[in-house]
């Protein structure tokens, strides 16, 4: 569980400094969505204990995150074609 | 070995009810600003610059350490050793809410600049949303506090047995919920632009 807890806070740091940085492009922001992915399907399935569960009831939170991530990234996708 | 895989998630079944309903509020409100966002870029862009990331980067880690800490919580109220389960597992909550009530600090902080600037629900778009989310979520906090302040006296007490941990398993869903939560939030409020 330890190596769950390191993951996150390396994920965090490196979203942290490209934000510090001012580093983020269109490219990058893709980058963090899938890493924000990472770290949230750790929380759920490690944390929250539901990689020890049945897929229907392990399978509701990821997809959640999977899809608010996604309609974020195509709104952020329509804002860059706007620019 | 094949390890069978539990056919209910941990916890008692009515958090994972809330867990659904708060994520879809939060995923609502979530996306709403980043649809709100593409209609005035250079606004919400240039009103992120007024945040400070070091605020939003000091809480993630809280958060994360403190679920993690919540995580130990409940393994150790697993151990047989009745005595040394329920003093272990106490001394975890202590430090989760400890790492917590640092959180609180740190956003009244950040919200006291906040209004100090002059800033507030109507300030803009990005703002609305800003502290929407951000209060909303602050509450969360609260009230998870309040709950592994329970469970931490319910622990001292020796109250959780192996065999019976599932009060303490529903209290840590919610904390750790109010963790994944700010996962999303605090990349998309903070970071990306």
């Amino acid at each position: 569980m330890i190596k769950i807890w390191i993951t996150l806070l390396l994920l965090t740091i490196f979203a942290f400094v490209l934000g510090y940085l001012k580093l983020i492009n269109f490219t990058l922001v893709a980058v963090l969505l899938v890493s924000t992915f990472i770290k949230g399907h750790l929380v759920i399935e490690y944390f929250m204990g539901l990689k020890d569960v049945t897929w229907k009831y392990r399978i509701i939170p990821s997809l959640w995150l999977f899809i608010v991530l996604s309609l974020i990234a195509i709104a952020y996708y329509k804002a860059s074609l706007l620019k | 070995m094949i390890q069978t895989k539990r056919a209910l998630p941990r916890g008692d079944f009515a958090i994972w009810i809330i867990v659904y309903v708060e994520l879809i509020t939060f995923g609502i409100l979530f996306v709403g600003y980043a649809f709100a966002r593409s209609g005035d870029v250079a606004l919400f862009n240039e009103s992120q610059l007024l945040l400070d990331q070091r605020f939003g980067f000091a809480n993630t880690l809280l958060l994360i350490t403190s679920s993690f800490f919540v995580v130990k919580a409940i393994q150790s109220l697993q151990l047989k050793e009745h005595k040394k389960a329920s003093k272990l597992a106490s001394r975890w909550l202590i430090g989760a809410m400890t790492l917590g009530g640092f959180f609180i600090i740190d956003k009244i902080i950040e919200f006291a600049g906040k209004v100090e600037e002059g800033i507030n629900l109507s300030t803009n778009t990005f703002f609305m949303f800003y502290i929407i989310l951000t209060v909303f979520h602050f509450m969360h906090v609260l009230l998870g506090l309040v709950i592994l302040f329970n469970i931490q006296q319910k622990a001292k007490k020796g109250g959780y047995t192996a065999d019976d941990i599932s009060g303490a398993e529903t209290g840590a869903i919610y904390w750790h919920l109010v963790d994944l939560l700010w996962i999303v939030l605090f990349p998309l409020i903070y970071i990306i632009r």
